[in-house]
Order: C-alpha cells, then structure tokens, then sequence
C-alpha cells in the first residue's frame, strides 16, 4: 500500500520570509507520526499545503500515492484545524451533516455517521440544539466529531491538545491510538514533546521551515544524545550541585530542582556519581540510567529559545497568511 | 457539485430558519394589506373635509361657494358670517378637532383670485378641491358681471375633460396613465435597491461570520474557495427570490380578496374594484427579474469580498461604504431616472453594470428604451459580473484565511494578481 502522506520538497514563501523550506517527509500507513517543532517553525503552513489550503511555491504533495492534497481526497481526510470553530448559530446536527456533506459525503450517511457520534459522546441530546448554547467542552467534542465522522482513512491533527479540558484530551488520545489499532494514519502537530513521546511512531522535528530530524521514536533517541541519569532528590540535594558541576562526570544538566536529567560525559562511571551522591548526603528517590527524553532532543537540536518559544503567546498573522 | 449544492442549501436553509427572514415577509403583505383596507375606508367617507366658510361678502357669494363645495363629496361646508370673534372661535375648533379648517373670503377674491384657508391639515388633495370650487365660482361670477346668462355658464362648465392617455413604446401602444407608469418604475427601483443591498449585505456577514469563527479553514480543505463563494452568493440569492414570491403571492391574493375586504368593512364591492395591480407586463417582469438577478451577481460578489478583507463587523462596516455608495448613486438617480428617461444621464446610466441593475429596468419600464439598447445594458452587465467576480474571488481567496489588520490597497492589488 502506498504512503498516504508524501510531501516532495515543499517551499512556502510569505512576504518577506520563507515559511517551509524545501521539506520532504512521508507518513507511512497505519501510524501515528508527529510533526514537531517550535511555533513559527512551519508546522502549520505544512499541514495547509497537504490540505490544499495553501498552494507550495516549489515542490509538491501527494496524497494515497495519487495527485493531488486534501481537496480531491476530502472524503478520505479528517482535518482538525489549530484554530477550531464553527457555526454558533446552526443546529448541531444540521452543522455535522453540513461538515461532512462538504467534504463530500452524501447526507444521510453524515446524519447516521452523526447520530451515532454523537450517542458514543454523550451529546445525543443535544442534536437539536445550536451550538452556540454548548459549553466549550461540548464544542470541542462536535469540532472532533466533525473531524472523524465520515470514518477517513488518514487524520490530520494540528496542534490537536491545545485547548482542551482534560477529559476531550483523553477521549482524543485514545481515538487516536484507537485509529492506529485499525490501520488507520494519524499526521498530528506539537510543540509539546510529552504528548509526541507517548504517541509517535515516527516523528519529524522542524525548525524554521527546515527538517532537523525524522525516524522512529527509538531511531532518533539513538541517533541523538549519549547516555542519560535521571536523579530525584528526597528532600536534601546534599552536595549533588558539586557533583553535577563536575565537567569530568557531567557534560550537560537539565536541572528542574527536585529532579534532574543528566547527560553522561564521555567514559563517566554512572557508579560514581551514585556513589559521590549517597556520600555528600543526598537523600535519593530515583537513580536511572534512561535514553534522553524527546524534550530533551528537541532542545538540543532547536536550541533553548526555539524550545521556550511555546511559552510565548502566538501572534496574529500579519501581511498575507504569515501563518506559522 | 454536490458540495457546492451543500452549501446553497445551508445558506438558504439558515437564512429561512431566521425570525428576520419571516419578519420581512409577513410585514410585506401587512403594509399591502393596509393600502388596500386605507383605500376602502376613504371611499366609506373617512376622508370627509368639515370646513367653516367665514364669508364676509356682501353679494352673496358665500352662499355661491360653499353651495358648490357642497357637490364635491369630499367638503362637509358651513357657512358662517364674518364677525369680530369669528376666526378666533374657529382656530379653537380646529384645535380642538372638531374642523378640519376654514376658508376664509371677502368680496376682494373675484377681483385678486386671493381666499384664504386655515387648517390643522393641509393636505394637497384638500387644498386642490377647494381651489377647484373657488375658481368655479369666480368665474361664473365674473362672467355673470359682464352679462352672460348664468344658464350659459353652467352649460359652458357642465363638461369634464379627460384625457385618454396611450403609451408608445417599443413599437406597440399600451394604455397606461403617466401615474400608473411612474409609481411602477418608482416602486420597482426601491425593491430592486433595497433588495440587492440587503441581500448582499447577507452575504457579507454569512462571509465575515465563517472568517470569525474560524471554520474557513475546514471549509477550504475541501471546497475550493470560488465554489463556496458561488454557493453563497447562490444561497442568498435564492433567499431573496422566495421573499419576492411570498410577497407577489400575497399580494395577487389580498387583491383577489379585495372585495370580501370591503364588505367586511361595511363598504360595497364597488369600491373595492377601483383597487387593482398595476398591469405588469411579461416582457417587463423579465427585464425586472433579470436585471435585479444581474445586480445582485455583481454587488454580492463585491460584498463577498469585504467580508473576506474583514476581520470583524465593524472594519466591514466600513469598508462596505464604497459598496454601498455605487449602489446609492443608482437610489439617489431615480427620481431624475423616472423624469426624463431619455436623457444622457438616464443612458449613461444603464450602460455602466454598477447603475444599471436599478436605471435599465426604470427606463425600461417607462418605454423610453428600445430592445437593441436593452441588449446592450445587458451584454455590459454580464462582463461587469465576469470581471468583479473574477477579482472579488482573488480577494475573496486571500482574505477569508487572514487575520489581523485590514490589507492596504497595494496589498489588495497583490491579492489580485497573485
């Protein structure tokens, strides 16, 4: 079966400045593959040009191993935008049958595909009312419902998490994995490395429009970053930040106070530090040798500013689509 | 094409749903309802004039006028002797809406031709048939000091002149009068008018609403945004269509029951079958139809377009104004338009596609147009309509994925030839 996600060295270019830089990736079937990267690295600008919302400047996008983006295999695609929304003033029915009647399916699969959606998510009652008179959760739950509901073969998740209350981010996470259990191709965006290591199979880092990384999760954990420490303190550190300064043990720490992540100088003894801990009187809750965590990776290759950039709030697009 | 019909059906469907929508429909037929019932009850004698004659005349002449006020049946006329309080008592009447006023004359009124009236209405009809009593008078009067037989007078101004009235057009005659045909004209400019901007304007917010909420982006991955702009405009125009079949209906109905109406009303049928719909001819209610379709065409794909370069009601509001300008100079031409249909202006103004949805169908309807011109406006229409969609949709394209500050006019005209 062919890839249903082939993106051939895209370039998007906005007034005065490039977006996506000649990327290439390609989401094999049946996965769940992330695309990471700090805001403004192309993220989204990306998952418009696989969705025909955008056309690439260069290069080109093929989707189910056929010509052509989200627009001719609308049928086939469920696209969750960043910024989600819908009619406040339609019925939730009739905006579901609407949704999935653009896309191309015919109006009474959508009004079945709906009802049923609707039941499984506890919303049934609520099909005759408008959807401006939902709480903000309910919402969330017809915007996804509105992704999923012609059951398409591949998803499209931007930013996905962002927003959502607890309990819609868990009802999302399993439907994802529940897709990949049936064969089924999720793409989805982050900036947020924990959910991309609990979820990828694959994963492709970008940064300024260009690809840093792409592989397995294992593949580039392996490619990237020795050998790691996780240590956490039971109340005193003892003399631990002398150890941790020590150049001939440590090469680098992410130090989050009650808990640090080392990485291993070249030759160091992971004993030795241990012992050099135990004996300046730390009291320890955790010793572990570990592969770098993603957020680690994803620090190391964009640098700690890109990486804090999600701290800072998105601005508005200005001149034409500049987008992210 | 099934999902742009998707989204003519959302449009037309949402809109329908609307309490506006049914508000503006049922108030239609309320204001014809009203017309029809106003009339039945002028001629049940709701419009009778109480008027005082304040005579201060020495040759009788009083007694002459308000005798001749008496067969008009519209005058209810007292004569009252002049005296010293007379005018006072009588503005207190009128005050007090038990008058409707007072003609005031002296024997100087066949010698100056000047009387006058005093009322707390001064309505035009009132005022020509006293007019037409007063002069009536004078002149027998005056003929009469000369030496004519008053037999002779009357015989003399026993006759009524009326003109039969013909209209030529297009090669053919219709029997139309100048009223009947300058109220059709007048009144097809204002619907056409009215309906274009408010319809249009329905797009715009049906535009700006989707650009607000965000759910553009779902949209634009599947639909191309030119199919859903078509379907927009499509569904709109769609909603104004049924408005005027409910009110055309309506209306053929509320004449058809014209005379229930009026015996309900206590009046008797006669004079219920005075009130009919001006005689609309097939040809003109194409020209009506089609023209109104083409200006809707063209202002819509125009107001699609602000309400993509919009990000919120307010910026749209005003950058709607240039739209709605166009429009106006079409609304403020009409009374010039109806009076001389002819006219250079009149011409230039239904050749250019941004007034010729309202001027061709006014010149049309006043006969001062011939077919070959008519084909003409069209033909000008129909390129104005491929020309503004295809730039409306350049914009439209851009702008619906746009946050932020409205695009300058450079930036537009990059949008345009992106």
């Amino acid at each position: 079966m062919s890839e249903p996600v082939v993106v051939d060295r895209v370039t998007k270019r906005f007034a005065g400045h490039t977006a996506v830089n000649a990327l290439s990736l390609s989401v094999p079937s049946g996965i769940i593959y992330g695309l990471l990267g700090p805001n403004g690295a192309g993220k989204t600008t990306t998952l418009r040009m696989i969705m025909d919302i955008y056309e690439p400047d260069d290069g080109s996008v093929r989707l189910f191993g056929q010509v052509g983006g989200g627009r001719t295999h609308s049928a086939r695609i469920g696209y969750l935008p960043e910024e989600r929304g819908l009619y406040p003033r339609m019925r939730v029915i009739d905006v579901l049958v609407f949704l999935a009647e653009a896309k191309g399916v015919s109006r009474r699969a959508a009004r079945i595909k709906a009802l049923e959606w609707l039941e499984r998510l506890g919303l049934i009652d609520w099909r005759l009312r408008k959807v401006s008179d939902l709480s903000k959760g309910m919402q969330q739950k017809v915007q996804f419902i509105s992704t999923i509901l012609h059951d398409p073969e591949l998803v499209i998740l931007d930013e996905p998490f962002s927003g959502l209350d607890p309990v819609n981010s868990q009802v999302l996470r399993d439907t994802v994995v529940d897709y990949r259990r049936r064969g089924k191709t999720v793409l989805f965006s982050t900036h947020i490395m924990e959910h991309a290591e609990q979820l990828c199979d694959r994963l492709c880092i970008i940064a300024r429009g260009k690809k840093l990384i792409d592989g397995t999760l294992a593949e580039v954990k392996r490619t990237h970053g020795g050998q790691h420490l996780i240590v956490a303190f039971d109340g005193s550190q003892g003399g631990a930040q002398r150890i941790f300064s020590d150049r001939r043990l440590v090469a680098k720490i992410q130090d989050f106070g009650q808990q640090a992540e080392l990485e291993l100088a070249n030759g160091a003894d992971p004993q030795e530090i241990l012992r050099g801990l135990v004996e300046s009187g730390a009291r320890l809750a955790r010793f572990e040798l570990a592969s770098p965590s993603l957020h680690k990776i994803f620090v190391d290759l964009v640098g700690p500013e890109a990486a804090t950039a999600a701290a800072i709030p998105a601005t508005t697009a200005a001149g034409v689509g500049a987008g992210a | 094409m099934h999902k742009v019909w998707a989204v003519i059906r959302r449009e037309f469907v949402e809109r329908v749903r609307t309490r506006w929508f049914w508000i503006s429909a049922i108030l239609g037929p309320i204001l014809f309802g009203g017309v029809i019932v106003y009339q039945i009850m002028q001629s049940l004698g709701g419009g009778v004039r109480d008027i005082a004659v304040v005579d201060s005349t020495t040759t009788g002449f009083g007694a002459r006028v308000t005798e001749a006020l008496a067969t008009n049946p519209s005058f209810r006329a007292t004569r009252v002797t002049a005296g010293p309080r007379v005018v006072d008592s009588l503005t207190r009447l009128v005050e007090a809406k038990q008058l409707n006023g007072f003609l005031i004359i002296s024997d100087a009124l066949s010698e100056t031709g000047k009387a006058e009236y005093r009322a707390s209405n001064l309505s035009l009809q009132t005022v020509e048939g006293l007019e037409r009593a007063l002069n009536k008078v004078v002149v027998k009067v005056r003929l009469e000091t000369k030496g004519v037989n008053p037999d002779v007078v009357d015989w003399a101004q026993g006759m009524k002149i009326t003109l039969d009235q013909t209209k030529i057009a297009r090669g053919g005659t219709t029997k139309e009068s100048a009223g009947e045909s300058f109220a059709l004209a007048y009144v097809m400019a204002i619907l056409l008018f009215m309906a274009i901007l408010l319809y249009g304007v329905n797009v715009m917010s049906s535009v700006l609403e989707e650009k607000t909420t965000r759910i553009i982006e779902v949209l634009v991955s599947s639909l191309r945004p030119f199919e859903l702009m078509l379907g927009k405009v499509a569904g709109a125009g769609a909603v104004s269509f049924f408005q005027f079949v409910i009110w055309g209906v309506s209306a053929r109905l509320l004449i058809s029951l014209r005379v229930p109406i009026a015996r309900a009303l206590g009046a008797d049928a006669s004079a219920a079958q005075g009130i009919k719909l001006p005689h609309i001819p097939f040809a003109t209610l194409a020209v009506f139809m089609a023209f109104f379709l083409g200006g809707f065409l063209l202002y819509s794909a125009m107001f699609a377009a602000v309400g993509a370069m919009s990000s919120n009601e307010q910026e749209a509001r005003q950058a709607q104004q240039p739209v709605t300008y166009l429009l106006m100079i079409s609304y403020f031409s009409i009374i010039g338009l109806t009076n001389d249909p002819s006219s250079t202006f009149a011409r230039t103004l239904s050749i250019v596609p941004f007034t010729s949805p309202i001027a061709t169908p006014v010149r049309w309807t006043a006969g001062s147009m011939g077919v070959g011109e008519l084909g003409a406006s069209l033909a000008m229409l129909l390129i104005g309509i491929v020309a503004i969609t295809w730039i409306a949709a350049r914009i439209y394209r851009v702008g619906i994925l746009m946050t932020g500050k409205r695009p300058t006019m450079k930036e537009l005209v990059r949008w345009v030839r992106a």
